[in-house]
């Protein structure tokens, strides 16, 4: 029992309790918390560590000189649990949640075999302080990691982006509720930055003996609110966030009977006997400070370096490449033809552009009142390519089409591809395995010179290898919607004609009108990427 | 031998100053001074009560400049306070503690803090505060709106939420009636009702300041305590409670208490709670009770638009030509055009009783003008009369006819005085909101 030695209060009663009684150390387990820890040991070592062959596979070839805030963020987030027996139990997911109840299934199993072991093996440990202890560490180191991954996408706020001009323009009710409350903290940078200061916080505390409880609390109580919101607006983080809810009130286990005996009963109040591992010696010392301050330089210097580079030049739900310069901005559609055909005005209008819009970066968003196919999932996952990011497509109706282009400034070509990819069930994640109309090579060499490599248009400091690496695999095609239109811009962008041919292969002639919208939402003091 | 810490006979003399500004500062900050309060609560008619009063009347902080939610009305707070602190030190010098006299002033912010709590609660636990969004807010453009507009339609829209919400208040403030809770509901009210602080901030709303000032009160609550649970939790010493018992000198006190804690829970849960639900379910209070034309809610696209007699096509840019008409349930209608909104931007919670006071559906929200009516359904004559503030005297005297279930003809004279000819079409309209939610997202959905 060398090296034990138990942080004993001596010193402190000595300070403060004159004539306090002695206590008995708690050094002797009840049978069924040993038993109770057994289980609980072999559940949350196994909800605490990744899962699944990709987070490995991911981990070993992340290129730590190369880095993108995704690369430590992926490290911290994982899903977690027993999938060896699949994810359902009597054929459902339960939400999401079976496989937790299968790793507990299965962790009773072993808890209850494990006890056998040492009943017939006649060498019963009387209590498992220690193994309690490295049980705490890692869940404490779990949960903190996982939580400040979280925590810095909105404290350099990138996870819900400010609306974009298309989106602003999109009533109410044309949205979906997982849209409306992602959009909600988006319109507010700063309250994300506050809820981003909370969750590190929180995952900070949980770093120090002395501010676990406190870490756990606030962990407990903000993911909380967060697990009832998914539900509530169907956002489906639910099951990531309960996960530390779980872990919270895990650590809260040991504290909670102590407090509660305190304040509610008012009764005098021993503190929990723990376990401290004595590490004096300097090889112990070493490894500890070293183990500790990596995590810590990891995760918190090189996390926020990432994340502030990302939010400046990168942001990555909304996509990076600054825009034509001249085509900026809210759009009257003043005179539109198709096939030589000239449409008046009208909003009923099942082709005609009723407005439109050019962002800031390399997207055309226009809408018609023609049901369109919808994408109704999160537009959340980092894909570095522009055309992969989705957030002012998806969860929003109203007709609004949005198309990313590829601007040949030279020739005024805009080279637009819808955003929306239709998808067939089942086909999530696999490469497109439809049959392209469109053939290869529909951009022309010279225009692909006159645009340039995507790859590097963004600043070299938000540059990575995961970008480079997702360009270089980039599908060569997609089944997506297709215009070419050519572009005449007057005064500026104030006016700008658009001639060419739609997906349909219809040929357009539109005349565009800028016009300064006012809008009552006031306009973000956190600005997301450059565009100019 | 048991444990029995020496109840204190001493406090240090900082230990005292700061009890002495503490009481000082927290009873003016409770005890209503104002005159308007008094008038509002004189002006309380018994035989036609309205929670709605109640509410108005809890809201109180103490005002000195005419705007109760002046920064400048604490520093005047804090002033007097330092006076009177420095006043009671000369006086007191003999007076070695206030153990009881503590527990006394913690027992009214208690009591202070579950009512504001409570208030509130209950119009979130009866989704209330954030009432579904109307037709017109379903058909505004989502940057029309202002932040805080944003924020109370992002909670409406989950009325299950919004309970869940009130529940935890509602909680928290029973934990607040009783001494041993205290702290626990401490513990909770602090990082929700700071959310509530922060949200203000950041949306832009009115509450930043009462908030706050609950904040202050939770704070002041915790600080019992906070020295007891660090010893606990951080340094692992073993560690006293609590044992301090009030002290009731006369026997009369005890009875009194008894009496005094049955009116509040009887005024501030039960009553309250009751109306509550009752309006929940009968007369939600953000929207008009006033009945709207027969069968007209909907959105309806103008068809045709006739001023002067000359016909204006569609536009996109014109100020005059209507884009579309909102008839509401009650009797309100929005009218969107390219004509700009000086919006409302109220954004302080009100409970009002009459029906023309129910600002809600307009406040923080341009993109549309909205319009009360007077309608006479049988001599076809509606008059519409613009609800916004800014636009106080704009009226339109129009008769109406309705051809078909889904037209309605208007015609009359707007606020210029223009003649004007409008024929409406009801648009079957398919929000996403509504729909997505039959389908579920993980299917695919054409809209």
């Amino acid at each position: 029992m060398s090296g034990i030695q138990l942080n004993t209060a001596n010193e402190a009663l000595g300070k403060d309790v004159h004539k306090s009684p002695t206590y008995p150390v708690q050094s002797d387990w009840k049978p069924w918390q040993l038993v109770l820890f057994r289980i609980a040991f072999v559940f949350f070592i196994l909800m605490s560590v990744p899962n699944s062959i990709e987070w490995y596979k991911n981990a070993f070839s992340i290129d730590w000189t190369n880095l993108h805030y995704r690369d430590p963020y992926d490290i911290a987030r994982f899903g977690s649990g027993l999938d060896w027996f699949g994810n359902k139990i009597f054929g459902s997911t339960l939400e999401g949640y079976a496989i937790w109840v299968i790793t507990l299934l299965f962790s009773t199993g072993v808890g209850l075999i494990w006890t056998a072991a040492e009943k017939l093996t006649k060498k019963e440990t009387s209590n498992y302080d220690r193994l309690n202890y490295w049980l705490r560490v890692i869940v404490r180191y779990r949960a903190g990691i996982g939580i400040i991954g979280f925590g810095f996408t909105k404290l350099l706020p990138t996870q819900m982006p400010y609306p974009s001009l298309g989106l602003l323009n999109t009533d109410f009710g044309d949205f979906t509720l997982q849209k409306i409350y992602w959009l909600s903290i988006g319109i507010v940078p700063w309250y994300q930055v506050f809820a981003g200061v909370v969750e590190i916080v929180a995952g900070l505390l949980l770093f120090f003996r002395k501010t676990t409880t406190l870490g756990s609390i606030l962990l407990f109580g903000a993911l909380g609110d967060i697990v009832y919101v998914n539900f509530a607006y169907d956002g489906g983080v639910h099951v990531y966030s309960s996960y530390f809810v779980l872990l919270a009130a895990f650590l809260l286990v040991q504290d909670t009977p102590r407090i509660f005996n305190l304040l509610v009963r008012e009764k005098f109040t021993l503190p929990a006997r723990y376990y401290y591992p004595a590490l004096t010696q300097t090889w112990q010392k070493i490894t500890r400070y070293g183990v500790k301050s990596t995590i810590i330089g990891v995760f918190l210097i090189l996390f926020f370096y990432l994340s502030l580079t990302n939010l400046l030049f990168d942001p990555y739900k909304q996509p990076a490449v600054k825009g034509a310069t001249e085509l900026r901005g809210n759009y009257n559609v003043t005179e539109f033809r198709i096939n030589n055909e000239t449409i008046p005005y009208s909003p009923e209008d099942t082709i005609r552009w009723s407005r439109a819009t050019f962002e800031n970066w390399s997207s055309l968003t226009f809408k018609v009142n023609k049901p369109t196919p919808l994408d109704l999932s999160n537009g959340g996952g980092s894909p570095m390519r522009d055309i992969d990011r989705t957030f002012e497509l998806t969860g929003t109706g109203g007709g609004q089409r949005v198309f990313y282009y590829q601007a040949d400034t030279v020739n005024q070509v805009l080279y637009l591809q819808d955003k929306f990819k239709a998808r067939n069930p089942g086909d999530r994640g696999k490469e497109q395995s439809v049959e392209d109309t469109h053939p290869v090579d529909w951009i022309p060499e010279k225009s692909l010179a006159n645009i340039g490599d995507e790859t590097y248009k963004i600043d070299p400091r938000a540059s990575s290898t995961r970008r480079i690496r997702e360009y270089a695999n980039a599908p060569k095609t997609e089944k997506r919607n297709r215009m070419i239109l050519q572009y005449q811009s007057i005064n500026n962008g104030d006016k700008v004609i658009l001639t060419g041919i739609d997906e349909n292969k219809n040929s357009l002639y539109i005349v565009l009108d800028r016009f300064k919208k006012d809008y009552t939402l006031s306009q973000s003091t956190i600005k997301a990427g450059k565009y100019d | 031998m048991s444990p029995q810490e020496t109840i204190v006979t001493e406090w240090s003399p900082v230990e005292r100053a700061l009890f002495r500004f503490a009481f000082i500062f927290f009873l003016i900050l409770i005890l209503p001074i104002n005159a308007d309060f008094f008038k509002q609560l004189f002006s309380i008619n018994l035989l036609n009560l309205h929670f709605g009063q109640l509410f108005e009347l809890v809201r109180y902080t103490p005002d000195f400049t005419g705007n109760p939610t002046d920064w400048v009305n604490a520093v005047v707070v804090i002033l007097i306070a330092l006076i009177g602190t420095l006043v009671w030190t000369i006086r007191d010098k003999e007076v070695k503690e206030y153990s009881q006299l503590y527990y006394w002033l913690r027992v009214v912010v208690r009591y202070r803090l579950a009512a504001a709590l409570l208030v509130f609660a209950f119009i979130k636990l009866y989704p209330l505060q954030s009432p579904e969004p109307s037709i017109s807010n379903l058909n505004t453009a989502y940057g029309d709106f202002s932040a805080w507009k944003l924020f109370s339609l992002t909670l409406g829209v989950v009325p299950g939420y919004q309970s869940f919400l009130g529940g935890i208040e509602l909680l928290a403030a029973v934990l607040l009636l009783f001494r041993r809770t205290t702290t626990l509901a401490t513990l909770i009210i602090i990082p929700f009702t700071g959310n509530v602080f922060f949200s203000n901030l950041a949306y832009e709303g009115g509450e930043a300041y009462y908030s706050f000032y609950l904040v202050l009160l939770t704070g002041f609550l915790l600080l019992y305590d906070l020295k007891r649970l660090y010893s606990l939790i951080a340094e692992e010493k073993p560690t006293f409670p609590n044992q301090l018992q009030p002290a009731y000198p006369a026997r009369w006190m005890k009875p009194t208490q008894w009496l005094l804690k049955g009116i509040f829970y009887f005024i501030f849960i039960f009553w309250y709670g009751l109306e509550a639900k009752a309006a929940y379910q009968n007369d939600p209070y953000q929207y008009p009770d006033s009945a709207g034309l027969t069968n007209s809610a909907g959105i309806y696209n103008v068809k045709t638009f006739k001023r002067n007699n000359e016909t204006l096509p569609y536009s996109a840019e014109d100020p005059a030509r209507w884009k579309d008409v909102v008839f509401e349930k009650w009797a309100t209608i929005s009218i969107r055009s390219n004509r700009p909104v000086v919006i409302d931007s109220s954004n302080i919670e009100h409970i009002y009783q009459l029906s023309s006071q129910r600002n809600y559906e307009y406040l923080g929200s341009g993109g549309r003008h909205y319009y009360s009516y007077d309608v006479n359904e049988t001599e076809g004559k509606i008059q519409l009369t613009n609800r916004n503030k800014n636009y106080q005297g704009e009226e339109l005297e129009l008769s109406f006819s309705r051809p078909d279930s889904t037209t309605i003809i208007l015609q009359g004279l707007d606020e210029n005085r223009d003649s004007l000819y409008v024929i409406l079409e009801k648009t079957d309209k398919k929000y996403l909101l509504e729909e997505v939610k039959k389908t579920g997202r993980r299917g695919a959905l054409k809209l």
